[in-house]
């Protein structure tokens, strides 16, 4: 029985959330007047096949979307949505300030340094649809 | 005794041949090792400017709606950015680093330093730098002006920027794309050191700079 138990936890598919596990995850601390703010972490994926991030949704935040950093040779930087980020099959993606960041956009609430939001970033593999649950520690 | 004389000139000629091949090759080499040694101990971290340019004298607004122009600043150490309070990934990137780079100076050093801020969004004011630049530091100055100065300062320090694209369905609540340099500007007001975004987090580096153009060298550190 134990044994049968002990299988079936290792056996692949079980768990949607398993397919993508996030390291340190947080938010940034913005001024108390800001109307978006980011979130960052690396997205490792565990399995063969490609994971999206699509989306994702959040207490304090009206709107969450995938956003690229743009550089141009010059110094010149800027912002830009994506569909979504591809996690490639046994890779990982890195977001971090100044590069790329999940997007929280319409505030309803400004996150506090210290504070814990949770986020749920909704996950794509394959076709079918899984989300990833986080506490993210906003700093 | 005229032979020997000949053989006496021919080996001082062969001698002399023999320095200036020894030159040809010994002077470019040494200047070649002594520039890359110069180089490789440069003691600056940004891009140094050995030349004398004096920076832009703009007058702009501050968070308290009082004017300030480069010119009032002198005696002080400047480091100057560009962007936006809307800006939500570059620029508090930028505005952390430089506050890690202020708390890292010694008192005297913070007193003799000022981080200016300077809008290139139209739709700043100084009741919304009043809301955001303290928050990074409420030491920190953080400017707006008539779009035409802020045009003509941006260009001065070679920043720019452009309007991007609408963050919703809100047509106002656009981006801005903009430069990310830093520069420091030494007491006399001239354009000394530029940091490329990529080089801001190294903050000790950079308060080893400041305190070089203040004049007051880290203890410990040689020029």
């Amino acid at each position: 029985m134990n044994k049968f138990l002990f299988l079936l936890l290792l056996s692949p598919g079980l768990s949607l959330a398993e397919d993508l596990k996030i390291e340190d995850p947080w938010i940034r601390a913005v001024p108390p007047s800001s109307k978006a703010t980011a979130a960052f972490m690396t997205l490792v994926n565990k399995t063969d096949k490609p994971v999206l991030v699509t989306s994702g949704t959040c207490p304090i935040a009206g709107e969450i979307r995938p956003m690229v950093t743009t550089k141009q040779a010059d110094g010149v930087m800027g912002m830009a949505f994506v569909e979504s980020f591809s996690v490639p099959a046994h890779g990982s993606r890195v977001l971090e300030p100044g590069g790329d960041h999940i997007m929280l956009m319409k505030l309803k609430e400004v996150p506090k340094a210290g504070a814990i939001v949770p986020l749920v970033l909704a996950t794509e593999s394959g076709g079918e649809k899984g989300h990833v649950r986080l506490d993210l520690p906003v700093r | 005794m005229a032979r020997t004389r000949q053989s006496d000139a021919r080996s001082r000629r062969i001698g002399l041949i023999l320095f200036a091949a020894c030159m040809v090759v010994a002077v470019p080499t040494l200047i070649v090792l002594f520039s890359i040694a110069g180089k490789s101990s440069s003691p600056w971290f940004g891009q140094y400017d050995p030349d004398t340019h004096h920076a832009y004298n703009f007058s702009l607004t501050d968070q308290d709606g009082k004017t300030v122009r480069l010119v009032d600043l002198r005696g002080d150490a400047v480091l100057l950015a560009f962007g936006f309070t809307r800006c939500p990934n570059i620029c508090p990137t930028t505005l952390g680093n430089l506050a890690a780079v202020y708390r890292k100076l010694p008192p005297a050093a913070q007193e003799r330093t000022k981080v200016v801020f300077i809008s290139v969004d139209e739709r700043d004011t100084p009741a919304s730098m009043k809301e955001y630049v303290p928050f990074f530091n409420d030491r920190f100055i953080g400017l707006t002006g008539a779009p035409a100065d802020i045009g003509t300062t941006a260009r001065a320090y070679g920043a720019f920027f452009r309007k991007a694209d609408a963050v919703g369905s809100d047509k106002d609540d656009y981006m801005i794309d903009h430069s990310t340099y830093a520069h420091l500007i030494d007491p006399e007001g001239n354009l000394r050191v530029l940091y490329r975004f990529e080089q801001l987090p190294e903050t000790e580096k950079i308060t080893d700079d400041v305190l070089r153009v203040l004049g007051t060298q880290a203890p410990g550190k040689q020029p």
